[in-house]
């Protein structure tokens, strides 16, 4: 071969200058892998899934009504469980995309290459980001919605908002490690499967006396169900969970960055803060609920007059918790309007609000009725149907003269009393579907109140479906007038029927929930 | 000699481009090159003609089977041997236990027979020593041969090679050619390949493709000619030629429309197939030669 | 012509995605056993849900083909090798559902030919995937895509409201329903197999470029 004729092709002695470069080509390589992430089939169909179902319940609950008094602390926990949709598809695909080249052989060219694996492992793993940002964002936009709502009540919790990001990047980092541990397409599916099972076991099987421990072990603890409680008696280690979060997926990372070949003492120490952090986590959210919390929940419900705070408009004292002070005005506006169509009576009533916090958090469990007179009961639910049922409780009340004699009442009085719940609000027949328990307009069945409910019979539906189609006013004025007849027990059906002029039932059948 | 393989208007579209547009051959006993640049539709080509993949349009016989119907089809598989450009092979099988499963899979029942034949193939492609040893634990160019036994086994009349000497050391493509010769006498064989000296050394016929349209179907020797007074050295790069390189020897050659009076050379097969790309219609290269000379 | 197949088919299917997908199965089966008072009909069911789900994820493998450049333009055509395949696998995976099914102590037992139809319906639905996953690319191993596919379909169907609903309880009202459902899911889970293993002599004239390019699975 002739070389003369050329010039020698300088040498290339010094390997390219690099300082920041690994980092920064960390960082590179993690934008590519987040966008072949947002290609693949199930992040894109779980992400829909998920943006669809939080827009759905953004604009169909509106419709409900029962969305525009957000209670704080209930909407922050409520926005954890749908990102595990999210967090699944992560999981999956970032398992899928760690194996990639070891489908594909090219492991071993990749392994020689400057960008060693175990940054491509950390890569990897930061490719999550995006998307737990992207979920990150959907929850505090709904979040941010739930507390501009002019009815919002309560507080918030930051670390109840960060559970659902942080659970979608502890997924990633699960994927990764799987990957780097079994590396076949069979692991993580499995995974998934083993790990539902798991926290299915241990919500269904040991639901009465669950170790509380072992429970807040799984990433979300969504414990939804129940009647929202004064963030005082929540009694929810969130911080401490949100400190177990971080901490298991910096070790769950230094692990597979471990398993990726990277063994130096940096990795080492993280991992050991890492699972020193973890372990502080599960050591502060362990303990069930305090003796302080007990007793504070006792006191809430047995006896809330202690902790809350009054005030008197008219004839009327208005109780309610610290954080519920607000909404005083739309309970008086309900008040006022029973009153109104009952005649503007001056009697001394006080609302007093109430909770049963003793069983926790996802109990439904009932109030019971008081016994002073003129107190009526009110819960820390409102919006929807609750309007109606309070207005029930207000109407029983006045009629009656207190809750215990008005969960006893089982006599023609239903009629008045349902009558001026439902003509108090604003589509008397509507309210009337909601406000009954098989929400039918026919035959006899309960209506709701907020302590005990009310039995109508068959023949009292049909006058109270009468007296909804006539004129208020007219109806109103019936009421004013014969108001001692109407609230006392002795009046028949067929009275009351002639008193407010309707038809009066052919027979009088039975009811339900009435212990004559 | 006559006609074993004829194809007739053979069309296949991969979303929008025509992998094949309108290809038309006649194959005969013997080997036949099929030469093309990367992305010419030749993996596509010996694809259609495996049955690996049917072909939007136009039809082909293969030793009088067409594979137009189920039974057509079945009978064609049935006489030939399809060697892919990626084989992929199971790894824990030992070279013995794939090709006898590859074996089984055309149809060989008897086992006796079947183990013989296995046996032949592996001894005829060199393989007889490590005929019990896995497939992973074998070379490449081992498990490239084991291909090539399992293509052979069960005598196919119809040969199909996707570039079979791709990654192999010269030595390794020599004993190729050197089996591939052999199993070219009384056979129909297609290879397919872009080294021109595999078709120079190998190849009673050759066929261009490229951007899926046959541009030359014919013998070397007559590739080899379109090159004719086409080829010229120079002692400098010459712009005016369709493609020049330097020589070991430190002047340049050129292949092209030579200027007057250069220094004409003696073509070779590369020479014409590059011609062939350049230039579809092939103009005769006896104008630029007479007025050369 | 099957009898000598036999022997190398059933070493070429993937040893350990199946035993993992049976033993992750039959563990989740045998829980009741191991823990205590969990013996409700609503337990077991989900158990076995979840047993069903392994099976069918490590059945989704079943078709992995490492060899098929080679294997495509063989006489003896894909409808055989793959029906073999499964006549080797899925007796066993019967066997293992069997035992499955005995591990569940009996006072969990929901109904047994029901859920049998849903684990029957998931494992069908996971070898549609497979199969129409090898036709529509030229994956020599469409498990991996299968086994991603099949959990998204799961939480979809999961998320389905009640009255279209696959994933009742027992003793719910449409349980009945919920169950034609899952017959026709596996009715059409065969069929899609049955079509995507079939060798075209024909090809269809659709565009097939058609997200092919773009979307990876």
């Amino acid at each position: 071969m002739s070389t003369t004729t050329m010039p020698p092709a300088p040498e290339v002695t010094r390997p390219p200058a690099d300082g920041d470069r690994p980092w920064a080509a960390v960082l590179a390589l993690a934008r590519f892998e987040a966008r072949e992430l947002l290609l693949n089939i199930p992040v894109l169909v779980l992400l829909v899934l998920y943006l669809g179902y939080t827009a759905y319940g953004l604009v169909a609950a509106e419709q409900d009504g029962m969305t525009d008094y957000p209670v704080l602390q209930n909407a922050d926990r409520a926005s954890q469980t749908a990102p595990q949709l999210v967090a699944l598809a992560v999981l999956l695909c970032v398992n899928h995309a760690v194996l990639r080249s070891r489908r594909h052989g090219t492991d071993r060219h990749f392994g020689v290459l400057p960008l060693q694996p175990w940054r491509r492992t950390l890569a990897h793993a930061l490719s999550a980001v995006p998307l737990a940002g992207l979920v990150a964002v959907v929850v505090g936009a709904e979040f941010a919605w739930a507390a501009s709502k002019p009815g919002a009540v309560g507080h918030g919790s930051l670390f109840e908002l960060v559970v659902a990001p942080l659970s979608v990047l502890l997924a990633g980092v699960v994927g990764v490690l799987l990957a780097r541990l079994i590396g076949s397409a069979f692991a993580a599916p499995l995974f998934v499967v083993g790990l539902y099972v798991l926290l299915a076991v241990f919500s269904i099987a040991t639901s009465g006396s669950d170790p509380h421990w072992l429970r807040w072990l799984s990433p979300v603890v969504p414990e939804s169900g129940g009647d929202p409680l004064p963030s005082g008696l929540l009694g929810r280690p969130a911080a401490w969970h949100a400190l177990y979060l971080v901490g298991l997926t910096v070790a769950l990372l230094c692990g597979a960055v471990t398993a990726s070949g990277r063994r130096t003492r940096t990795v080492a120490v993280v991992t050991a803060a890492a699972l020193a952090a973890t372990a502080a986590g599960i050591a502060g959210q362990s303990p069930g609920d305090s003796r302080d919390l007990a007793a504070a929940r006792e006191t809430a419900s047995a006896s809330p007059e202690t902790v809350e705070s009054c005030t008197v408009r008219g004839s009327v004292t208005y109780c309610a918790f610290p954080e519920w002070s607000g909404r005083t005005a739309d309970w008086a506006a309900v008040v006022e309007r029973v009153q109104h169509l009952a005649g503007d009576r001056r009697d001394r009533l006080t609302v007093r609000q109430r909770v049963e916090a003793r069983y926790g958090l996802t109990s439904d469990a009932a109030l019971t009725a008081l016994s002073g007179p003129g107190q009526v009961t009110v819960g820390t639910a409102w919006g929807g149907n609750r309007i109606p049922e309070f207005a029930v409780g207000v109407a029983s009340v006045l009629v009656a003269g207190d809750e215990q004699a008005a969960s006893a009442v089982c006599d023609a009085r239903a009629v008045t009393i349902t009558w001026l719940a439902l003509a108090a609000q604003a589509d008397p027949m509507s309210a009337f579907v909601h406000v009954r328990l098989d929400d039918r307009t026919e035959g006899s069945g309960l209506v709701l109140a907020p302590t005990d409910p009310l039995g109508m019979s068959a023949g009292e539906t049909a006058m109270v479906r009468a007296l909804l189609a006539k004129p208020r006013e007219v109806v109103s004025a019936a009421v004013r007038a014969h108001w001692a007849e109407l609230t006392s027990p002795k009046t028949s059906l067929a009275r009351v029927a002639q008193l407010l002029d309707v038809k009066a039932p052919e027979k009088e059948d039975s009811r339900d929930a009435c212990e004559a | 000699m006559t006609v074993t393989v004829s194809a007739s208007g053979l069309t296949l579209r991969y979303g929008g481009t025509r992998a094949l547009d309108d290809v038309s051959l006649s194959l005969r006993a013997g080997v036949t090159g099929l030469l093309g640049p990367n992305g010419a539709g030749k993996t596509t080509l010996l694809r259609v003609l495996a049955t690996a993949v049917p072909a939007d349009g136009g039809s082909f016989t293969v030793l009088g089977h067409a594979p137009g119907s189920a039974a057509g089809r079945q009978n064609l598989r049935r006489t030939l041997g399809y060697l892919p450009q990626n084989p992929g092979f199971h790894p824990d099988f030992s070279a013995f236990e794939f090709v006898d499963y590859v074996a089984i899979l055309k149809e060989q029942t008897d086992r006796t027979a079947r183990h013989r034949e296995v046996r032949r193939v592996l001894d005829a492609v060199d393989l007889s020593d490590v005929r019990g040893r896995r497939l992973k634990r074998l070379s490449g160019g081992m498990r490239q041969r084991v291909a090539l036994a399992a293509a052979l086994v069960g005598e196919p009349g119809f040969l199909v090679l996707d570039e079979p000497t791709v990654g192999l050391d010269p030595e390794q493509r020599v004993r190729f050619r050197e089996l591939i010769a052999q199993a070219g006498e009384g056979r129909t064989v297609l290879l397919s390949t872009h080294q021109t000296e595999d078709v120079a050394m190998l190849c009673h016929r050759v066929i261009v493709l490229a951007c899926g349209r046959v541009r030359f179907e014919g013998t070397p020797a007559e590739l080899t000619a379109r090159a004719d007074g086409r080829v010229w050295s120079s002692a400098a790069r010459d712009p005016g030629a369709r493609a020049g390189w330097r020589t070991g020897a430190g002047t340049f050659r050129n292949v092209g429309d030579p200027p007057k009076g250069a220094e004409l050379l003696d073509p070779t097969l590369e020479d014409g197939y590059l011609l062939t790309l350049d230039d579809p219609d092939g103009a005769a290269p006896a104008q630029q030669g007479e007025a050369a000379a | 012509m099957i009898g000598p197949l036999l022997r190398p088919t059933a070493r070429m299917l993937p040893r350990a995605a199946l035993t993992a997908g049976v033993a992750l199965g039959l563990l989740v089966a045998a829980l009741p056993r191991l823990l205590p008072d969990t013996e409700s009909q609503l337990f077991g069911l989900a158990l076995l849900r979840a047993t069903a789900l392994a099976f069918a994820l490590g059945l989704a493998f079943l078709l992995d083909d490492p060899a098929r450049p080679t294997t495509e333009t063989v006489p003896t055509g894909q409808p055989v090798r793959t029906w073999l395949r499964a006549a080797l696998a899925l007796p066993a995976a019967a066997l293992g559902w069997c035992a499955a099914l005995l591990l569940v102590p009996q006072a969990a037992r929901p109904p047994l030919g029901d859920v049998t139809a849903e684990a029957a319906a998931l494992t069908a639905t996971a070898l549609a995937l497979a199969a129409a996953a090898a036709r529509r690319t030229s994956e020599t191993q469409p498990g991996r895509i299968a086994v991603q596919a099949l959990p998204v379909l799961v939480v979809v169907g999961l998320l389905l409201p009640e009255r279209w609903g696959l994933f009742v309880a027992p003793g719910s009202p449409e349980w009945d329903a919920a169950h034609h459902r899952w017959a026709a899911v596996l009715l059409v889970a065969l069929v899609v197999w049955t079509a995507s293993v079939r060798e075209p002599i024909r090809r269809r004239t659709l565009r097939n470029g058609f997200g092919m390019g773009t979307l990876r699975p």
